[in-house]
């Protein structure tokens, strides 16, 4: 028998005496200290997140590589080791990504750092430049205290321009590019671009001494106002716009005068790019949310043109009508805890006792960015569930995506699968002809950048759209059905049909105007009128004075005084040489101060600040082309809502069949996930256990 | 290598033969399944194993003592150590191959939670390279534990010594990564000394990856972890068989 071989070399010899193991133990712990700290310095790292939420988007980069001139970061902070642990992490992230600045600045971005506590001067400084400190509380079982520390970064850009960011404390890297990009943009972009504007304010519920509603909070957030700088371009006097503007928003137009109408005209002929946000009507919110209609012409008295066929003659097709949206994939807010606001919320008893609860109200709603074809099945069913072929086949021809546009400017909404909120929108479209066909001018195209889903309501304005009226628990419920009854036998009575909610036109407008007589401004009117009036007295004092034999002026000076009077204004363009562009949005409230503001918020909504403020800075910069932040602004996570079971969109479904269908599959699908590991581990054993059990039996049969 | 292999065969082998690694496997999986699908699996709630890999961690550390008690103190309690070592194969061979069976036996039972992905990923869009990185990130933690588990089973003959010490340790490591534990710490700790400490725990490494990013500090952080006792669990080994 071969004696067992054991190795033993010389280092296990060494190993044997305990003041040895001390030592290797130690020396093995400073090997590795330095490895990881090696590790640290020269670090690789792979984003896994398919959509790069660990990772610097190209904004960033891009806006880095253009730097022509050096960008200092001036960062005051308190040391890191004195900062609470919740802060401790933002700092983490916010060195992190300042490091990557540096990196990715290739010498043009330095990070300088200051700690304000440590210099009063470096204080007096922060304090003068803007920055905040975070004044955070310190609390142990014998004491409380309020410590100031500073986190906050000054950008100084070519020695002249800067930005503050008074606090910085990211909780992401995707938080801190979110911050930080844009600030950055901001003090590199050398002149703000100008916005023209003209708004007609709403009223005010509150009365007039609250002021009117208009559409100032957007204009002059602090992202858009650094950037963009609006103008007021209303003028009662109907002057032509400046040559040099190149955009002009209009905030729901009203009374407008044929003189309003011209210049207008001239702008998008002459080139300019027009944006108007339109309602069909004007319903108030207020504090009781009365949703009555108030007065809302769209042509002044007197004006002979309609509005209406002015940008219908430039190809857009807006028809002063209300679009309500049965489909629950568009009223339902996307976070039922978070945006209950978003839309209509009233009191109802729940487990926990009355409670803001969202009700159905499809007057407000978003477009949906899936394709209606996918559901030409659904919509084709009959009251007994049967899909009709032929009309299912007809839907698919008919139906579009809610959200067709790639533009850059609905990357981000199309992302989260729905665009922006809208209230009591109104439809506006292209031109078309009878069979639906686009009927653009010549040298015009155009298109929808927005629908509706097919399960569309279209109406003139009711003089009332309170859901719920206003009585008792009982009283409200009874007028909240019958609302919503009424809605549903509308929808089961007419056909099928998308609406358009936002439009777009592009090309080489020819004058609305062109053959009829040029509106005369107001002020051309009243001295027109003047000199009439003048003229009258001079002929009747020439006419007494003829009698008395004195002669009268020479005809031709008055020729030219007139003359005079009529070239203080360009003449009439009636086709341009540049393409101008028209884009007509069907909701102006979405954008309105006390929605945006969330005035209503205690009422129950509507809400809409977050999403009607990125989609006005989105297309912001998509007028303007710029595609600067286009990367950071598409960076938000893909919708990743589970749906275990179908969203039926047949409007005849019976909503708690659904949830029963709901509650069995979860059930299911829990047992199964829970148990059946476990089973195939426990029957792998059995397997094992049996064989070796029959094997053990036939070697204990072959030794007898 | 190939003793190595030999090693790490027959105890893979001693793995699946045992009934005590199917109880360990039915009881970790179907626990572990049973509290996150509940909040995982509903409808509207957005697809993402994220609550599985939250709830792992505190769930190996009270199973995987019961794993690796046995693996050096059995082989002392039966007197089949002694055995071993008289084996062609040097003692780190034998450390490493024990290891090695014992982390993949623990990858097959973290396959078996596999289930839940593949049922969010039918019903949502699941981003599936996370998830991948939350499972290279469990079995690294799962890993390092099992290095210490080792270790503690390599210093005593009574199994259930070895569970304790293993439980105690890495419940403290666990909670050394805990962001309250070091919350509290820091108002009567110094702060290097509060970043040094958190900074041992696998736990917050373990969150740095399974959040969706392999950094590769991660990962020298977990070779140098498990390298750190398995090199200990030998030293351990070793002085033993000096002493005979």
């Amino acid at each position: 028998m071969a004696t067992p071989h054991v190795r033993t070399d010389s280092r296990s010899r060494e190993r044997g005496s305990a003041p040895a193991l001390v030592l290797h133990v130690l020396l093995l712990l400073v090997v590795l200290a330095q490895v990881v700290y090696l590790a640290s310095r020269h670090r690789a790292r792979v984003d896994l997140t398919s959509d790069g939420l660990w990772s610097t988007t190209s904004s960033t980069r891009d806006l880095l590589a253009r730097l022509d001139k050096r960008l200092v970061v001036e960062a005051y902070f308190s040391p890191k080791e004195k900062l609470p642990v919740a802060v401790r992490e933002t700092r983490a992230w916010a060195d992190s990504f300042l490091d990557e600045l540096v990196q990715l600045g290739k010498g043009n971005v330095v990070v300088q750092r200051f700690d304000p506590n440590a210099d009063k001067a470096v204080k007096d400084k922060a304090t003068r430049v803007g920055v905040k400190p975070l004044e955070l509380r310190s609390q142990s079982s014998t004491s409380l205290s309020v410590d100031v520390h500073w986190q906050g970064l000054r950008f100084v850009y070519g020695g002249d321009k800067n930005k503050v960011v008074p606090q910085f404390a990211p909780g992401s890297s995707f938080l801190a590019e979110a911050v930080i990009t844009p600030a950055i943009k901001e003090v590199i972009t050398s002149q703000k671009r100008r916005i023209g504007y003209m708004e007609w304010p709403a009223t005010n519920p509150q009365g007039a001494q609250a002021g009117p509603l208009g559409w100032n909070v957007l204009r002059t957030l602090d992202g858009i106002a650094k950037r963009y700088e609006f103008q007021n371009l209303k003028d009662e006097d109907g002057a032509l716009l400046p040559d040099d503007l190149q955009t002009l928003f209009l905030f729901r137009p009203k009374d407008l005068t044929d003189r309003q109408k011209y210049v207008l005209d001239q702008f998008v002929v002459k080139g300019g790019t027009l944006v108007a946000f339109v309602d069909a009507a004007e319903y108030m919110v207020g504090p009781q949310r009365t949703m009555t209609r108030a007065p809302l012409a769209l042509d002044a008295a007197g004006s002979s043109q309609k509005l209406t066929d002015q940008l219908l003659h430039y190809g857009i097709d807006w028809k002063p009508r209300l679009v309500a949206d049965l489909s629950r994939d568009a009223f339902q807010p996307r976070d039922p805890v978070q945006g209950r606001f978003e839309y209509f919320a009233v009191p109802q008893l729940t487990p926990f006792g009355q409670q803001l609860s969202p009700i159905e109200y499809p007057y407000f709603f978003h477009p949906v960015a899936i394709d209606w074809k996918d559901a030409a099945n659904d919509l084709a069913k009959d009251a007994r569930g049967q899909v009709d072929k032929d009309l299912a086949e007809q839907y698919r021809k008919l139906f579009v995506p809610g959200m067709p546009s790639d533009e850059f400017v609905f990357q981000a909404w199309k992302q989260q699968k729905r665009g922006p909120g809208f209230y009591w929108p109104t439809w506006v479209g292209v031109r078309t002809k009878a069979g639906g066909a686009p009927d653009l001018p010549p040298d015009v195209a155009g298109r929808v950048l927005l629908w509706s889903s097919p399960l569309a309501l279209v109406e003139d304005p009711p003089q009332s759209l309170n859901p719920i009226g206003f009585g008792d628990g009982q009283q409200r419920l009874d007028a909240y059905q019958k609302f919503a009854g009424k809605l549903r036998e509308r929808l089961a009575a007419e056909p099928r049909q998308q609406a358009p909610l936002m439009a777009e036109v592009r090309g080489r407008f020819v004058s609305f105007f062109a053959g009829r007589e040029r509106p005369k401004r107001p002020s051309e009117i009243k001295e027109a009128e003047a000199k009439k009036a003048e003229e009258e007295a001079k002929q009747a004092e020439a006419a007494a004075k003829q009698k008395d034999g004195e002669q009268t002026p020479p005809a031709d000076k008055r020729a030219e005084d007139d003359a005079a009077a009529v070239a203080t204004e360009a003449p009439a363009a009636e086709r341009g040489d540049r393409p101008g562009r028209i884009v007509v949005v069907g909701d102006a409230d979405f954008l309105r101060d006390d929605i945006v503001r969330g005035d209503h918020a205690q009422a129950g909504g509507p809400v809409s600040g977050r999403s009607a403020a990125p989609f006005f800075a989105q297309m912001l910069d998509w007028l303007a082309e710029d595609k600067d932040l286009v990367a950071l602004q598409s960076k938000v996570a893909t919708d990743r809502s589970l749906k275990l079971l179908e969203e039926t969109r047949d409007p005849n479904a019976d909503p708690r069949l659904h949830e029963q269908a709901l509650r069995r599959k979860t059930t299911w699908l829990r047992a199964l996930n829970v148990v059946l590991p476990g089973a195939l581990l426990a029957a792998l054993g059995l397997c094992v256990y049996f064989v070796r059990r029959a094997q053990k039996r036939t070697f204990l049969s072959s030794i007898g | 290598m190939r003793e190595t292999l030999v090693v790490f065969r027959r105890e893979l082998r001693s793995f699946f033969l045992s009934p005590i690694a199917y109880v360990f496997g039915i009881l970790l999986v179907s626990v572990l399944l049973y509290y996150v699908s509940e909040g995982a699996l509903q409808n509207g709630a957005r697809a993402s194993a994220e609550g599985l890999f939250a709830t792992l961690p505190l769930m190996l550390v009270l199973f995987l003592p019961g794993l690796t008690m046995r693996m050096w103190a059995e082989e002392r309690k039966l007197g089949t150590l002694e055995l071993l070592m008289t084996f062609p194969v040097r003692i780190g061979q034998l450390v490493f191959g024990k290891f090695l069976a014992c982390v993949v036996y623990l990858a097959c039972v973290l396959a078996l939670t596999l289930g839940l992905p593949l049922t969010l990923g039918a019903y949502g869009k699941l981003d599936w390279s996370p998830v991948l990185g939350s499972y290279l990130a469990s079995l690294l933690f799962a890993s390092s534990f099992v290095a210490v588990g080792m270790f503690w089973s390599s210093t005593t003959r009574d199994q259930m010594v070895a569970m304790l010490l293993s439980l105690v340790s890495l419940f403290v490591l666990y909670q050394l990564g805990n962001p309250q534990n070091v919350e509290y710490a820091s108002d009567w700790m110094p702060a290097w000394l509060v970043d040094l400490v958190s900074g041992l725990s696998p736990h917050k490494y373990f969150v740095s990856i399974a959040r969706g990013v392999l950094d590769s500090r991660d990962i020298v952080y977990f070779a140098c972890f498990c390298g750190f006792f398995l090199y200990a669990n030998a030293l351990v080994l070793e002085s033993r068989r000096q002493r005979g």
